[in-house]
């Protein structure tokens, strides 16, 4: 990023305006979203919206995108005054949204999904032209993806390349990109940086929402802070600050977790020998894997997604079964035991997916405070369950992991992303005994809900936990672990005490490459 | 969704929370309102409409009979309705509690006519015999499901014109009933259900269904089994990750449908058929079907849906009763049952309307 950096500060502030949104408000049934914003977008710029879940950047991207009309506040394009009826309307004036969740169709191809619902789409057609229109449609946008593989073959990150080269090539000048690391590996969001740049250096504007500091630091050139619906502040990102950002967004100076940590105990409360394991598509995850974790202490997996750490996960929690290798817990035998025993051995699993997992969106919070525990003597008896002693330990969960609710009857899925994670991570935290899998904790949460989850993490390692930490950010990895592993194709290729970590080592060998992180490491 | 009227916009927004007792009320205006609509066609077409309400009101509601005959109607609907609410706590479909119900009846029926035994003990002989038909029949498609992921409402819907069929054959053909000369009937089973009154027609099986919604009523409300059912429904994979055995809960759960429907079947050959033919169910697996959909899986309202549809049905005889065609005691039928289903969606949502130059960024001009 070193290169682009002196000719993003000549480009700041150079283009015209091209879109200029004047006290846009905006509220659902009585909650208000949007308090009067301003917002202003120029040509050739990469603008970034950043703010905690909720400050309304969703939002107002919505609004220009079309998605929602605004109680009031009024929208220009290029000083023109405009009213969108429909995302189709707010295209036609050149604004495209790439949302947060894709809005593909799994089992068609890309020409296909480009081509859906696009008004230049021929009235007959064969898939040739189809792919052959596709293909120089990336050419003229400059993304590459297979045109004749079908959605679900691609990685998330070529997902993402299609949204973006369907969007853009229905004229698309102004790209909204909703979170568009939330879902990416460090590797694919870096790649992803390189296209938002070269869509601005071609004259067309991004907006970019976020609320990862150094991402927005890394490729914006101007900043706009939302904070519960309102406007902070509108800044160029040069000279600015993390720590400034952080204040800005939160409302408050919070200090990172002091580094005053004990030292791991040397009990093993986790081992893990040669332990080799299938993927959901039946190739080999996990291969040869070994790896111990001690009680009070935290053993953070670095890796590119997809290496085998879900699995690992799932291992370990007894929802996938290994074809080679042992498990202990506790220095008991659990290779082959059922999740539910897992879970009465005292081992704590926040998923990766935790809304496709963790959490019966339909149920209510009573009923998900239960759903790792709800067979135990406390909970119920042969046949039936104890519904008042669960609505006691529900109501105290609720309070302990500081989950924002109605009433322990209010439906989990009306709960907020960071309160849907509170009560997941509170849940297993109750759980974990001994050992607290930790996968993705903090993806996709706003730095207070962050906070909090960490803190559940840093509390079990203090009772005496052994805290695996699975996580795509490597800012998490280094600032929560006592020890790194980094994993490649299945296996443990490195490791690191902490404070010895080196980002650059971490980053080779995350990237399979062993013989040079190893030569320089001698070098040193 | 919005409509303009003159300086006004009328928005349709979906409600997050959406309170049970006000939906219930809304689900009984819509149904109100198509009684409404009803009459209102009745009377264009010249029919003396209070007249008619109150022939139905007499036949239905008035007399001991038309009670009694209402209540033996709603059994087999009832029953239907348990079984096909349990598995949609899943959200598995059974459509196949007809042909469940026919299977348990043809079952019961063998039982009956050739197994001799004192009347209270062939009874429960038959209810056994019925809810093993009626859990065979859907013993395939339950297996296809949770074990290939095969599609239950397919598999469930097309064994229901095979069992038709067994059922006709066996009444027309090896068991129909030579000595009285009855064309397309067996004999009279050996055991009948007991009647509450005498000379009546009301049979003690109405209870099952009441005693069983309540039943389940509790187990759904504090049963384990209940609980990790309703887990699976809501979020497959979050039970799975909770340790359920999401495989044997599929398997329980449908076989449980299909014993219940088979009983149904049981329980209608015994109280109220006496026979077996190849008409012994008026569509009471659709009826039961309408009836769990539109109650939503819930135990408490399924009695009310499924007493009211009983209800309609009784009136429709009446109806017919009184001259008029089968056709428009259908479109009755249809139009109630749309009037329930359309204040189901609309309990749903709210409707705003608000002046539109409060809204400076709605819609004056159409796209440009």
């Amino acid at each position: 990023m070193s290169s682009s950096d002196d000719t993003r500060t000549e480009r700041a502030g150079a283009g015209d305006t091209v879109v200029e949104a004047l006290g846009i408000t905006k509220s659902f049934d009585e909650v208000l979203a949007l308090d009067r914003v301003d917002l202003d977008l120029a040509r050739g710029e990469v603008h970034a919206l950043l703010g905690e879940n909720g400050a309304g950047k969703t939002t107002i991207s919505n609004v220009l995108a079309g998605i929602y009309r605004p109680d009031a506040g009024v929208i220009r394009v290029d000083r023109e005054e405009r009213h969108f009826r429909s995302p189709a309307a707010a295209i036609e004036a050149g604004i495209g949204m790439v949302h947060q969740h894709f809005r593909l169709i799994k089992p068609m191809t890309v020409a296909e999904n480009i081509h859906l619902g696009w008004a230049d789409t021929p009235g007959v057609i064969t898939r040739t032209m189809l792919e052959e229109r596709t293909a120089r449609v990336m050419d003229e946008v400059g993304l590459h993806v297979d045109p004749a593989a079908e959605i679900w073959q691609l990685s998330v990150g070529e997902q993402q390349r299609v949204e973006i080269t369907r969007t853009l090539a229905r004229g698309a000048r102004i790209l909204i990109l909703d979170e568009p690391t939330a879902v990416l590996t460090a590797q694919e969001a870096r790649e992803l940086f390189t296209v938002m740049r070269g869509l601005v250096a071609g004259g067309r504007t991004v907006v970019f929402i976020s609320h990862k500091l150094n991402e927005v630091l890394e490729v914006s050139d101007r900043i706009t802070v939302l904070r519960g619906g309102r406007n902070v502040v509108t800044r160029p990102t040069y000279g600015a600050t993390p720590r400034e950002l952080a204040r800005l967004m939160t409302g408050e100076a919070r200090e990172v977790t002091a580094d005053a940590r004990a030292a791991p105990g040397d009990q093993p409360v986790l081992t893990i020998e040669g332990m080799t394991a299938r993927g959901a598509r039946g190739s080999i995850a996990l291969h040869d894997l070994s790896l111990t974790v001690y009680s009070g202490e935290i053993v953070g997996i670095a890796g590119v997604s997809g290496n085998g750490q879900t699995e690992l996960a799932e291992v370990v929690a007894g929802l996938r079964r290994p074809d080679e290798g042992r498990i202990l817990i506790g220095g008991v035998e659990h290779t082959l035991s059922s999740p539910r025993r897992v879970v009465d051995a005292g081992v704590g699993h926040i998923p990766e997916d935790r809304l496709g997992v963790g959490l019966v969106r339909t149920a209510q919070v009573r009923d998900n405070a239960v759903l790792r525990s709800y067979w135990n003597s406390d909970n119920s008896g042969r046949l039936g369950l104890h519904r008042g002693r669960i609505a006691e330990f529900a109501r105290r969960l609720v309070e302990s992991a500081r989950v924002q609710t109605s009433s322990i009857h209010a439906t989990a899925g009306h709960l907020s992303g960071g309160n849907q994670q509170r009560l997941i991570a509170g849940r297993e935290a109750l759980i974990a005994d001994r050992v607290f899998i930790a996968n993705q904790p903090t993806r996709g949460l706003d730095v207070h809900s962050t906070q909090d989850v960490r803190e559940s993490l840093l509390a079990r390692r203090a009772a005496g936990c052994a805290v695996l930490l699975i996580s795509d950010d490597l800012d998490e990895v280094l600032e929560m672990s006592d020890r790194i592993l980094v994993m490649y194709e299945g296996s443990v290729n490195g490791e690191f005490r902490r404070g010895a970590a080196d980002r650059e080592r971490i980053g080779l060998l995350m990237g399979g490459h062993v013989a040079e992180a190893e030569l320089e490491s001698g070098a040193r | 969704m919005s409509v303009a009227v003159g300086s006004r916009s009328i928005r349709l927004e979906r409600r997050l929370h959406v309170d049970p007792r006000r939906s219930a009320l809304i689900r009984v205006i819509g149904l109100l309102a198509s009684l409404v609509v009803v009459a209102l066609l009745l009377a264009i077409t010249g029919r003396d409409v209070p007249v008619l309400a109150g022939e139905i009101l007499d036949t239905t509601l008035g007399t001991s009979f038309g009670l009694q005959s209402t209540a033996v109607l709603a059994t087999p609907i009832l029953l239907d309705a348990i079984a096909v609410a349990i598995p949609l706590r899943m959200r598995l479909w059974n459509i196949g509690v007809e042909g469940q119900f026919y299977v348990g009846a043809l079952a019961a029926a063998g039982v009956g006519i050739y197994v001799d035994a004192p009347g209270p003990i062939l009874l429960v002989l038959m209810a056994l015999a019925g809810a093993l038909g009626g859990a065979l029949w859907i013993l395939v498609p339950a297996l296809a499901r949770a074990f290939w992921n095969v599609n239950e409402i397919i598999t469930t819907l097309l064994l229901n014109f095979v069992a038709i069929q067994w059922v006709t054959w066996f009444s027309i053909g090896p068991w129909r009933d030579k000595e009285a000369e009855v064309v397309s009937a067996t004999p009279e089973v050996g055991a009948r259900l007991p009647v509450l009154i005498e000379n009546g027609i009301l049979h003690i099986g109405f209870f099952l269904p009441l005693i069983l919604a309540a039943a389940f009523f509790v187990v759904f409300r504090s049963w384990r089994w209940g609980y990790e059912v309703d887990m699976i429904g809501g979020n497959p994979r979050a039970a799975e990750f909770a340790g359920v055995d999401v495989r044997r809960r599929i398997m329980s759960v449908m076989l449980l449908s299909g014993a219940l429907a088979g009983i149904s079947g049981m329980v209608h050959l015994s109280g109220a058929s006496g026979r077996l033919q190849g008409t012994i169910s008026n569509q009471y697996g659709l009826s039961g079907f309408i009836v769990a959909a539109l109650a939503g899986a819930s135990f408490v309202a399924l009695i009310a849906g499924g007493l009211f549809i009983a209800l309609l049905l009784a009136s429709g005889v009446a109806l017919q009763g009184v001259g008029l065609s089968v056709y428009i005691v259908l479109a009755v039928y249809g139009l109630a049952l749309i009037g329930i289903g359309v204040g189901e969606m609309a309990s749903r949502y709210r409707l705003t309307i608000g002046d539109r130059r409060e809204h400076p960024v709605g819609s004056e001009r159409g796209p440009p």
